[in-house]
């Protein structure tokens, strides 16, 4: 039973292979990455030997509580990231909820993540090299310890699916729960940066952690290197409690969920009306963008791809904090280069219904220019407002129209560069109504190096502009700020619309060869 | 077929005979149609030929190649080889007005379900061209036709298979075509929407229009149809009217006659529980 659904596990990761070499590819990279990420843990651990028992308990246990966070948060915002073993798929068999659950706790543990947990669990093993009570009995922690990830992981995951059957709820926590992760990247910046002030008081803060049920099982091995037998037995009876209450936690939504009924699609939503249809002008490029207008609003994914600009913001605040501004100089820029790109994968975003534009004979540049319509509707006063803003605050008002001549610049000449390029490649997008940042599997790769070539096209065909309006902020002189603007808006314009019709061209040329290529995606 | 037309009137199909299109000419003409995915030859030098106004209905075991076809005729697939014309036009020569020409409902493609039904429905008129009054009007006429009023204002995500097939149909229907497309109309749809549908389909083809429905239902072809042709593996079996077809039994023994593969036994004995 075990084996078998492990077998299963593995045949569908193979099969997936065997339809996408970038999978494989992407798949080789995951582990590759994996093994360089081990590598390092090991060299750390055998350094961690020589270093005081203290110092290698405050380790294990911060890094392992980090590590059982890690297992509880990722699968929540990778909802359904690996759905091939998924309880709603193994509902129609007759399998008893204790053993499905030890197959799955098992499959769980023998995946990628799970096995680069148990190793770097077990490695810690050799930090103890020089205490032989505590290396003893830390492969038993790490166990334990790794045991605990998953199961704390898969529960969750089953107690949140019963929670949240309903499309809307699903789509909404999607976004929302990505965003204070984005955001940690800034925040561990901000800790890093006074890291060295809290480097002393780690040891305390592990000793806090190392009782609760995250940092418990970790403490094990530590404590008995500091002689401390009695903390380490209730340690252990805490991770042990803790594995237990997780264990029966899953059990019961594992049992609820087996026998509960498929998820329907949910709460239906309602709208009165035409909504943006009736705003839009009634010809077929105003019929698309109105179509991409209410995509923005509804569909996740569109809205999902938009996560960075709060980052930036949050990021260039933090930067300018700490003394430096010009990340907050050019936060215009850069949000001209981002939201003129994410045209990129409009056409996969639309997936098989495509067709609809296909079956009606839609002009290819209608289609181009209602997408680029509705996405400067709302991206050219907020690339304005990302360029004023700072600059007034920062009183540089003076370098405005340079800075917002490359902003612009590089916007327009996105809208037209990602409009050819979205006819030219399809972007790996996750399918209409799967999580916003679920990563179809080996895709990463792929989509990074086209979006990085495009990339390169646009700051490429905009390099006048932004030759001219660094010019300007350097030297100061206004004419060349003016000049910057200018350039920016025509040569950019200029650009948007050659894109327009050259992309729309190319769709007409090759719809049908889209549409097959878009079909072949969606049964993957 | 049923003569009780229903209530609302159906979008006339065509509206003025276009002078160019060659009067005469059959609804579809197909001729040495070719198609293969890398090794596997899904149609195979296929002719067909639906006459104007005919009830046509297209047969065949699943991986026959009908999905294929159909996506050929409609412009959405490429063929490899062969001649697709549909009153006269060259579909993929003069492929803008070939598509004005054609409504499909297409088996195994999405739809923009992030919109109401009625959005829906509004969105692939305006696609077509049509001026806003006449999209409003049509689309509510569908909405009524096709008994999806109430849920117009619903997101088609939400809706259920068959009332998915049917906004479907809405939006085929939307822009008045002269050729109505339909691959699998019929599946999973109940039965009392499914009657309304062939009555709908039933006026059209009074008003001139012509439809092509592909389906596993034989019985329901055989009733529904005047015409049909019988696809296996990629080739057209047998053709022309369903009188002709069926050669006095039923369509359904007539066609495990000419595609075979019929198994004469009961199953494994283990499957026989007494």
């Amino acid at each position: 039973m075990v084996a078998h659904l492990l077998r299963l596990r593995f045949r569908l990761l193979f099969n997936g292979f065997r339809r996408s070499t970038w999978q494989l590819v992407g798949a080789i990279i995951g582990a590759l990455y994996g093994l360089g990420l081990l590598a390092g843990i090991v060299v750390a651990m055998v350094g961690l030997s020589f270093a005081d028992a203290e110092w290698g308990r405050a380790v294990a246990v911060l890094a392992g509580a980090l590590l059982v966070l890690g297992w509880l948060v990722v699968p929540l915002l990778l909802r359904g990231f690996d759905q091939s073993l998924s309880v709603a798929k193994l509902r129609s068999f007759p399998i008893p909820p204790r053993r499905l659950l030890v197959a799955l706790l098992v499959v769980g543990l023998l995946g990628v993540p799970g096995l680069v947990t148990l190793l770097a669990s077990l490695s810690t093993t050799l930090s103890w090299i020089g205490e032989p009570v505590a290396m003893l009995a830390a492969p038993f922690a790490a166990l334990l310890g790794a045991l605990t990830c998953v199961t704390a992981s898969r529960a969750l995951e089953s107690v949140g699916a019963s929670l949240a059957s309903g499309r809307r709820y699903r789509e909404v926590m999607g976004v929302v729960v990505f965003v204070p992760v984005l955001l940690l990247g800034p925040l561990i910046a901000v800790v890093g940066g006074s890291v060295a002030s809290i480097v002393d008081d780690l040891p305390s803060i592990a000793e806090t952690v190392s009782w609760t049920p995250l940092g418990a099982v970790w403490s094990i091995p530590g404590d008995l290197a500091l002689g401390d037998g009695g903390a380490a037995l209730a340690k252990t009876g805490i991770a042990l409690a803790t594995l237990g209450v997780l264990l029966l936690l899953w059990r019961r939504a594992l049992a609820v969920s087996l026998v509960a009924a498929p998820p329907s699609s949910g709460g239906s939503s309602r709208a009165k009306g035409l909504g943006a249809f009736g705003l839009f002008p009634a010809t077929p490029t105003g019929a698309v963008a109105a179509r991409t207008a209410v995509y923005w609003l509804r569909d996740p994914r569109y809205g999902g791809s938009l996560v960075a600009l709060p980052v930036l913001v949050v990021l260039g605040v933090f930067l300018s904090v700490t003394g430096s501004d010009w990340f907050l100089v050019a936060l215009g820029p850069l949000f001209g280069a981002v939201l003129g790109i994410t045209l990129c994968a409009e056409i996969s975003y639309d997936g098989t219904a495509f067709a609809a534009h296909l079956s009606t004979g839609l002009d290819g540049v209608a289609d181009r220019a209602g997408r680029v319509l509705t996405l400067a509707l709302f991206s050219v006063p907020v690339v304005v407002l990302a360029t004023v803003v700072p600059l007034v605050v920062l009183g540089r008002g003076a370098d405005v129209p340079a800075i917002l001549g490359i902003a612009l610049g590089l916007l327009l000449t996105g809208f037209g560069v990602s409009s050819v390029a979205s006819t030219r490649f399809l972007m790996p997008v996750p399918a209409a109504g799967e999580s916003p940042f679920k990563t179809p599997p080996g895709s990463t790769f792929k989509s990074q190096l086209g979006m990085y070539v495009a990339w390169a096209i646009v700051f490429a065909l905009s390099a006048p502009e932004i030759a001219l309006g660094v010019a300007a902020v350097i030297t100061g002189e206004l004419w060349l700020g003016l000049a910057a603007l200018g350039l920016g808006i025509v040569l950019g314009g200029v650009l948007c619309v050659v894109g327009v019709r050259r992309g729309g061209a190319m769709l007409d040329r090759r719809g049908p060869e889209l549409l097959a290529s878009l079909r072949r995606t969606q049964g993957a | 077929m049923s003569d009780a037309a229903p209530g609302p009137v159906v979008p006339a199909p065509g509206g003025a005979p276009d002078p160019t299109t060659t009067s005469g000419a059959p609804a579809l003409a197909i001729s040495g149609l070719r198609k293969a995915f890398g090794q596997k030859v899904a149609v195979d030098d296929l002719h067909l030929t639906v006459p104007t106004g005919s009830f046509y209905g297209l047969v065949g075991p699943n991986g026959a190649g009908k999905t294929t076809t159909l996506s050929m005729a409609t412009g959405l697939l490429r063929p490899d080889a062969g001649t697709i014309t549909v009153l006269g036009t060259d579909v993929w020569r003069d492929t803008v007005k070939a598509k004005s020409l054609v409504g499909v409902l297409s088996d195994g493609v999405a739809l923009f379900d992030r919109l109401t039904g009625e959005q829906l429905v509004t969105y692939h008129g305006l696609l077509n061209g049509m001026d806003r009054e006449t999209v409003a009007q049509r689309t509510g006429d569908l909405l009524d036709l096709l008994d999806l009023r109430a849920a117009g204002g619903t997101l088609v995500v939400d809706y259920s298979a068959g009332m998915t097939k049917k906004i479907a149909l809405a939006c085929a229907l939307v822009h008045a075509p002269r050729l109505l497309v339909l691959d699998e109309p019929f599946e999973s749809v109940d039965p009392v929407s499914a009657a309304n549908i062939r009555d709908i389909l039933a006026g059209y083809v009074r008003g001139g229009g012509t439809v092509i429905v592909s389906s596993h239902s034989m019985d329901l072809v055989q009733r529904m149809c005047d015409h049909v042709a019988v696809v296996a593996s990629g080739r057209v079996l047998a053709a022309g009217t369903t009188d002709e077809v069926r050669a006095g039994s039923t369509l359904e023994d007539r066609f495990v006659e000419l595609v075979g593969g019929r198994q004469h036994n009961e199953g494994p004995s283990w499957l026989h529980t007494s």
